[in-house]
């Protein structure tokens, strides 16, 4: 079962390399940086905000 | 990824894994937390302004009991989210609130984490922090210290290099903040043995998490040395052993046009002696006493 995130709070965030807003993949449960190239994980509605913990995007999947 | 921080001096994967480790039971080690998000609670029950969008940087997730019951949290339902308050993941100006409790101690680039946070707020937003100052564990510090000296020959990192509170008012001021203030609380806590301040502390996830402490086994000739000196320097009259911890707080706000500041100097329009209703005296000025070289 998924939990979706709280879209104010998907308002606020931003990637924590880039500073840039997020795309959310709600399939995927992902927030993605595209500038940075990073997919930060979100588990049980939790966003994991931690570059090391991202997941690398490979070049198909950015969004120019 | 390039480290953002060259000049390392806590290993942030070791602080959350840290962290992570005790989580499970951390009510039992919250005591700390608990007083500091308390005293954090007061502070902003004092500050007659309601915050809509309020981060709170903990050691522990937001929901947790040990935040919830300081915070009052009621009907809007708080979202966790897990960060790194060193790489901040917050829009510029989205916050009007920026709480840390005793977790800043740790960052590796304070300033720097101060500025991210000053710009994550709103105009007239406001940061409350508490977190460990230069006095805690000091009679730790002094016993590991001189138990290594004498056991090994040398020192290693054991205790973190905690900030100093005389700094605190200047590093708001540097990150932007306005209205500064800075005060503290002395919290002495005490202990049967070394090994329950040490048990404490890991239940508090605060183990030693020095990018560059002694990562060997320590053996037991130092933890029995450092307690003989612990005992024989910092023990009350009963044989238990003391802890001190300082808590620093911190308040500032974002800067905003309404906030007062203080007028230039040689603006005043008034003299302070009718205010006084007093004569005004003209200093004599003072010879410089003769110099012998």
């Amino acid at each position: 079962m998924t939990q979706d995130v709280d879209p104010k709070l998907l308002e606020i965030l931003v990637c924590p390399l880039t500073k840039v807003p997020l795309r959310y993949d709600r399939a995927a449960q992902e927030l993605i940086s595209d500038q940075a190239g990073l997919a930060y994980p979100i588990r049980d509605g939790i966003p994991i905000m931690l570059v090391d913990e991202a997941r690398k995007l490979e070049d198909r999947e950015v969004r120019k | 990824m390039p480290d953002p921080c060259p000049q390392r001096i806590f290993d942030r994967r070791d602080i959350r894994r840290f962290r992570n480790r005790s989580r499970n039971d951390f009510a039992r080690y919250d005591f700390l937390v608990q007083n500091s998000a308390q005293s954090l609670s007061d502070r902003l029950c004092d500050i007659r302004r309601q915050f809509d969008t309020a981060a709170i940087d903990g050691p522990c997730p937001f929901t947790h009991p040990s935040i919830r019951r300081s915070y009052h949290i009621g009907e809007n339902a708080p979202c966790d989210i897990v960060a790194d308050n060193e790489v901040l993941p917050f829009a510029g100006h989205s916050l009007n609130l920026f709480a840390s409790i005793l977790t800043l101690h740790t960052a590796n680039d304070l300033p720097g984490a101060l500025v991210q946070i000053r710009r994550s707020l709103t105009p007239d937003g406001l940061f409350l922090a508490a977190l460990f100052g230069g006095e805690t564990l000091f009679e730790l510090r002094d016993a590991m210290t001189r138990a290594e000296l004498a056991t090994r020959g040398g020192v290693s990192p054991r205790v973190f290099p905690f900030a100093d509170k005389q700094q605190m008012g200047s590093l708001l001021q540097r990150a932007g903040f306005a209205l500064p203030v800075v005060d503290s609380d002395l919290i002495t806590v005490t202990y049967r043995d070394l090994r329950a301040l040490m048990h404490d502390l890991r239940g508090m996830g605060q183990s030693n998490a020095i990018a560059a402490r002694d990562r060997r086994n320590p053996g037991k000739a130092l933890f029995t040395e450092a307690e003989r000196i612990y005992r024989k320097a910092h023990a009350d009259e009963d044989g238990r052993l003391r802890a001190t911890f300082e808590i620093i707080y911190l308040i500032g706000w974002a800067p905003h046009e309404s906030q007062q500041k203080p007028l230039r100097p040689g603006s005043a329009t008034a003299r302070l002696a009718d205010a006084l209703g007093t004569n005004e005296h003209n200093v004599p000025t003072r010879r410089r006493p003769t110099q012998h070289s």
